[in-house]
């Protein structure tokens, strides 16, 4: 009876594969659309390299939300997807410490001896870390700093580094500052977006899902005005 | 393919094994000795790392080491130390990781051995220390080197502890195992398959090389 009861719930759901730097803001969508529909979306959260990589080789998810167009790209193009990519939002770039810094000076800062440890995302699978690197090269920072540098696997590990201080900081995602779960005092600065290809995140619905009636719904309720709002408290920018 | 991983691996195992055969030759000795409450909590706290997920002994490891606060702290400051995201860290948590495959064995093979070849050792005058270099080391060394090599290659299949604490340096912590997981992540499965294939061989050569030098004594490796 029991499992009986639990295969019908495993069924209702809608499982999405996430890109890392949506871990906080998934908690209130998925409140919200189950508010609004009564469908539970269970989130597997990952690099968006990774979850690529395993959409290919038929992890059950229903939506694959990514942190860049090109992942969503490539598997729309080898036929795993049944929609083309939809930039659902844009994310920006921080500098981010346990460390009040000079947010005038912090190239300087970020060159000082005392800053010993920087943390990225692995640039090759995550789109946060292109970025850092982007932003490294356009201030020329980028051949001083490469031995200070440390890879997260993905944008949550570069998140743990810097708030369990092993860092002296790390370039992640303005989401983690909005994050109503962060007990940590940090120090911020928005990274200037001039200097780094837009973060456009973009979603499509995967063929191998279980549960396409109600990702066609989780899809279109992310376009919603009120998955929108959400979007925008957690700093993405939202068209 | 980028050798770089593979000798970091090598490096690290060859390392790792040194220094646990200096810690567990005293260890295991003293472990060998009559039972005592103590001992034996001694020697659960040894054999824990064998059952405890990777990721326990990363974490702990993650919050020991912070330069933030207390002993990663004391580190910094008094040595200019840093163990997370330094080759010197994953030694230190490779030892943690890897003690049990070596101080087991050691003890098992001390334990076996007569009773009475120390005694007469004793009874001719002989030192402790003596004893334990002159008779008893060279008694055991088909276990020595079984446990040296199920240490070398436990170490070089370490993946989940470098994750959490290595932070994927190319050249300084980016060993074998983290250069497979990377590969398949940007989904370059042929140099995927070139590492994995390299490990594989390793590992199987080195198990092989065990167990035919085994071969002569009564018992295989894995008792």
């Amino acid at each position: 009876m029991l499992v009986a009861l639990s295969l019908i719930a495993m069924a209702q759901d809608v499982k999405i594969a996430a890109a890392a730097n949506l871990q906080s803001v998934i908690k209130p969508l998925a409140a919200e659309f189950k508010k609004q529909t009564g469908i539970t979306v269970t989130a597997i959260h990952g690099a968006s390299g990774k979850l690529t990589a395993q959409s290919m080789n038929g992890a059950p998810y229903d939506i694959f939300l990514s942190a860049d167009v090109a992942f969503t790209q490539t598997l729309y193009n080898k036929g795993y997807s049944i929609n083309k990519p939809m930039v659902y939002a844009l994310g920006s770039l921080i500098l981010c410490s346990q460390r009040p810094f000079d947010t005038k000076r912090w190239k300087k800062w970020l060159t000082d001896k005392s800053t010993q440890k920087i943390a990225i995302a692995n640039p090759s699978t995550a789109p946060y870390g292109k970025a850092a690197i982007q932003v490294l090269k356009a201030d020329a920072l980028l051949t001083t700093l490469k031995p200070r540098l440390v890879y997260g696997e993905s944008i949550a590990q570069v998140n743990t580094y810097i708030t369990t201080g092993v860092v002296s900081v790390g370039f992640t995602t303005e989401a983690l500052i909005r994050d109503p779960q962060l007990k940590t005092k940090l120090y911020w600065l928005k990274m200037d977006n001039n200097n780094y290809s837009p973060i456009k995140q973009a979603m499509v619905l995967l063929k191998a899902g279980k549960n396409k009636a109600g990702a066609q719904k989780f899809y279109e309720f992310l376009l919603s005005p009120a998955a929108k709002r959400i979007f925008k408290q957690y700093g993405y920018q939202v068209k | 393919m980028d050798a770089a991983p593979i000798w970091l691996s090598l490096k690290l195992a060859t390392i790792t094994t040194i220094l646990l055969l200096v810690i567990c030759l005293p260890l295991a000795w003293w472990l060998s000795k009559k039972r005592t409450i103590f001992r034996m909590l001694v020697e659960v706290l040894i054999t824990m790392p064998l059952v405890l997920p990777p990721s326990v002994l990363g974490f702990y490891l993650l919050l020991a080491f912070s330069p933030q606060q207390g002993l990663g702290e004391w580190l910094h400051e008094a040595f200019d130390v840093q163990l997370v995201f330094s080759f010197p860290g994953l030694v230190l948590a490779s030892v943690i990781y890897s003690l049990p495959f070596m101080a087991g064995p050691v003890k098992s093979a001390l334990q076996q051995l007569p009773p009475s070849l120390a005694q007469a050792s004793y009874t001719l005058g002989k030192s402790q220390w003596q004893t334990f270099k002159h008779i008893l080391l060279p008694n055991i060394k088909p276990a020595l080197l079984t446990a040296a090599v199920l240490t070398f290659a436990h170490t070089l299949g370490e993946f989940g502890v470098v994750l959490m604490i290595g932070g994927n340096i190319p050249g300084v912590t980016r060993v074998a195992s983290v250069a497979v997981y990377d590969a398949v992540e940007q989904m370059d499965f042929l140099l995927a398959a070139n590492y994995a294939l390299l490990l594989f061989g390793i590992t199987f050569l080195l198990l092989t090389g065990v167990f035919i030098y085994n071969r002569t004594q009564i018992k295989t490796p894995l008792e």
